[in-house]
């Protein structure tokens, strides 16, 4: 009797679990589209959503291609809950291209691409003095394009 | 200044009989299992680092095409009698893709009247999958008003793709969403082929020489449901794709450089080495694969 209370619990906990993180990730879309998306102006967005929820010590990356002869914005946008964060932008050989501290942070980088070439954007929040509220909050990584 | 809205009747009766073609009753559904995203979230939040896969866009393909000098070809977008056919809903996801693609080439190339039945057809293929909440009358209304304005029409054509593929995700239906990135970038690869096998040059060969990676990204996206039936035969179409740009030239490295105070990066690249075997191969495989799909 007692094994399955236990399991009717992980159940229900598992399942306000999804919830929450369906609801967290909904969120974060609209966060990106309505707050972030302007941003990219006067570039056009690439219709690609890279956004999670993130909390202090974690981090996300995603590998981006810049096709020969465009011009791009590279936005990285922070929910405010969740403080500024660090992100780079690295080439194929690892070297790093641009980087954004939090002390000294910048919302987007501007390139252009003289051939194509695939490059990684990482993004980590830094770690936070230890308080009993954990903030996590939404990191996405947008580009645009210049038409 | 703000100009007065001026009737466009011929556009509105020919949507009419669009909308009328592409309306009737829902098909029947095929059931598709929800994707297995949650397990993968999982993993990656236990690991602390969250790898991100780009989707592919078709409107920067398509972009791409208008600059190199392509004209729009009224030929080789799907036909819009065909969404009929789609009744089940792997094929329904398939084509939302597939004529997400048309809209976005005909919409770049300014086509407006082509951009509406494509968005008819979209609709109707987002309500057979039902996601009525976000591709409505009030898209269709919203794209009529702004017709004539180019950069507004891909503004709406891209947010309304971005809210069916969140629509599609927050209701755990992630490999439906897979399956219409899979049918756009299909479209889009088919429509560059076409272009650049009918009028060679060597940026068009470049812009098909660059699909590789966007390939190469959606191969991972789709690998990431390892276990979704739905994904099995399009995820082998990909990889039969990719067998054939696996020689076409790697991306260019080198140094970052400045100029003008912009930075530059992949110079000194040499142009794409894609061979007309390579081209025609690829030409005729997708078009293979795309034939599958839309009939």
């Amino acid at each position: 009797m007692t094994q399955r209370r236990h399991t009717l619990v992980g159940t229900a906990m598992a399942a306000v679990f999804l919830v929450l993180s369906i609801g967290a990730q909904a969120q974060c879309r609209s966060f990106a589209k309505n707050k972030c998306v302007p941003g990219l102006a006067p570039y056009k967005f690439n219709e690609s959503f890279n956004g999670a929820q993130l909390a202090p010590g974690e981090e996300a990356e995603v590998q981006l291609t810049f096709l020969a002869g465009q011009e791009y914005r590279v936005m990285v946008c922070v929910h405010p809950i969740l403080g500024e964060v660090n992100w780079k932008l690295v080439d194929a050989d690892n070297k790093v291209v641009f980087e954004s501290l939090a002390d000294e942070p910048k919302t987007h980088f501007d390139l252009k691409a003289a051939g194509t070439t695939r490059m990684k954007v990482v993004v980590w929040v830094p770690e936070r003095p230890k308080t009993d509220m954990v903030h996590v909050g939404c990191v996405a990584i947008l580009t645009g394009f210049k038409e | 200044m703000h100009r007065p809205l001026k009737p466009r009747w011929p556009a509105l009766a020919a949507i009419a009989v669009l909308i009328s073609a592409c309306g009737g009753d829902a098909p029947p559904q095929e059931t598709l299992n929800p994707g297995t995203a949650d397990g993968l979230e999982d993993a990656r939040q236990r690991t602390g680092r969250k790898i991100f896969y780009s989707i592919p866009s078709p409107m920067e393909t398509a972009a791409l095409l208008k600059r190199a000098g392509a004209a729009y070809d009224h030929g080789l977008p799907n036909d819009v009698k065909n969404v009929d056919r789609y009744t089940v809903a792997s094929k329904q996801a398939l084509n939302l893709g597939v004529y997400g693609a048309d809209l976005s080439y005909a919409s770049v190339f300014n086509q407006t009247q082509e951009s509406m039945f494509y968005t008819s057809c979209s609709k109707r293929l987002a309500e057979s999958l039902g996601v009525t909440d976000v591709f409505n009358e009030a898209t269709l209304e919203r794209m009529e008003r702004h017709v004539n304005d180019r950069d507004s029409l891909l503004n709406i054509v891209s947010s309304t793709y971005w809210d069916v593929d969140a629509y599609l995700k927050e209701n755990g239906r992630e490999n439906i969403s897979a399956l219409m990135f899979i049918g756009g970038w299909v479209e889009g690869l088919y429509i560059a082929t076409q272009v650049a096998a009918a009028k060679p040059s060597a940026e068009l060969r470049q812009r098909v020489a660059d699909q590789k990676y966007a390939l190469e990204d959606l191969i991972d996206l789709v690998g990431t449901y390892p276990d979704d039936p739905t994904l099995v035969g399009p995820l082998a179409d990909l990889r039969a794709l990719a067998d054939l740009f696996a020689d076409v030239g790697g991306p260019a490295g080198g140094e970052a450089t400045q100029e003008n105070g912009v930075t530059v990066v992949g110079a000194g690249a040499p142009a794409a080495d894609l061979t007309d075997e390579q081209l025609l191969a690829i030409r005729d495989k997708v078009a293979q694969v795309r034939n599958d799909y839309i009939n």
